[in-house]
């Protein structure tokens, strides 16, 4: 080759114009000028992508620290999801009280009837 | 110009315009099957995909020069022009006798295929023959991609240490006389006059080694020219016959590859 010890190149690839930059893969290449000729002919020869980069898997910081990425404590209240099952039970429990004769033991509807009734 | 009012032309030409197609083609096509040889054994895997790769863009380029000579002379088939000739029927350059050879071989060949290729595309692209120039628009934005990858090879060969520089000047010493014939062997007078070309091939020349000159001072390698005023003169010269009908046995072993399938059953639909 050119003297070069080869390097791992990560390349990322968009497939239409709008659309998010998508990890493709990665190749071997002994600079960033060879690494970008062979990831137009992995990824582009197609007419795959419109957009490439690549990157020296060397200048993306790693991280995958289970301390970090994966507590020991319940993160539920951290999800979204955690408040929709609060929001879903209380729901459930409105509705039943509405029952039959919806709002009638609701201060707030009962004025508002109050009003149509007057007008 | 069209194909249509290509018929007004005189015969001298119109032979002209099929042999500038011919010998197009052919350089383009023998030199897409030539390098697609490396594929499975070039340096690394990636560079093996993406010769290979541009192997094949050059045997599209092909494809696209068969059928306007087809449609030129108003007869015939594409397929039946690139497969159905005897080897010294072909009009390919004698830079493309040579087989693959060593890696440092193939990247000297197609360098220098590709600067002359883009000096001779820079001549069509306005050419009055509307078919032509369309064809040679999309060829150029190919072209334009090959040319970085060659020239990112030539410096890597040129500075890689001992034996990839020496290889390559032995690849070029060998080449150049060869390569001479790569803007040869067409009668381009009537096609100047006609505005199919724009210049003599002897102006193309001129441009593509001038563009070549600084290259090869930079790189230090091999270049036979002598500076005459604003003129490059070769100081080897071009072999005799530039585009055959001797063709060498490494052609004859390459064209009986190239060929084998469609001589199998010359019928077949694909």
């Amino acid at each position: 080759m050119s003297g070069q010890p080869l390097q791992v190149f990560e390349v990322f690839r968009r497939e239409r114009e709008g659309g998010p930059m998508q990890h493709a893969g990665n190749l071997l290449a002994p600079d960033p000028e060879l690494a970008a000729h062979y990831a137009r002919e992995f990824y582009g020869r197609r007419q795959e992508s419109v957009r490439l980069w690549i990157v020296p898997r060397a200048a993306i910081r790693d991280l995958d620290d289970p301390d970090l990425l994966q507590p020991p404590f319940d993160r539920s209240f951290k999800k979204p999801a955690g408040y929709s099952t609060e929001i879903k039970r209380k729901l459930a429990e409105a509705r039943a009280r509405a029952g039959g004769e919806a709002g009638d033991d609701d201060p707030v509807v009962a004025s508002c009837r109050k009003g149509v009734e007057q007008s | 110009m069209t194909t249509q009012t290509t018929e007004q032309l005189d015969q001298r030409t119109r032979q002209a315009l099929a042999d500038l197609l011919l010998a197009m083609a052919d350089d383009e096509f023998v030199l897409g099957f030539w390098d697609s040889e490396w594929t499975g054994i070039a340096p690394v895997l990636e560079e093996d995909v993406a010769f290979a790769s541009l192997a094949q863009d050059e045997i599209g380029h092909a494809q696209a020069l068969y059928r306007l000579l087809v449609d030129l002379e108003g007869r015939g088939d594409p397929d039946l022009v690139a497969f159905g000739r005897r080897p010294e029927e072909y009009r390919h350059a004698r830079l493309l006798d040579h087989p693959r050879t060593d890696w440092a071989f193939s990247v000297a060949r197609r360098f220098l295929y590709d600067t002359a290729d883009a000096a001779r595309l820079d001549a069509l692209v306005a050419s009055a023959f509307q078919p032509l120039a369309g064809v040679v628009a999309k060829m150029r934005r190919e072209e334009t991609y090959h040319l970085l990858h060659m020239h990112a090879w030539m410096e890597r060969l040129a500075d890689g240490g001992d034996q990839p520089r020496s290889r390559l000047v032995q690849a070029l010493d060998r080449l150049w006389p060869d390569a001479l014939c790569v803007l040869a062997g067409v009668d381009d007078a009537p096609l100047v006059a006609a505005g199919i070309l724009a210049e003599p091939l002897g102006a193309v020349e001129q441009r593509w080694l001038g563009g070549l000159a600084p290259v090869f001072e930079r790189l230090a390698l091999p270049f036979p020219f002598r500076r005459d005023d604003d003129h490059l003169e070769p100081t080897v010269a071009p072999p005799a016959g530039c585009r055959g009908p001797d063709r060498s046995d490494d052609f004859r072993w390459l064209w009986e590859q190239f060929t084998m399938v469609y001589r199998s059953d010359p019928e077949a639909t694909w």
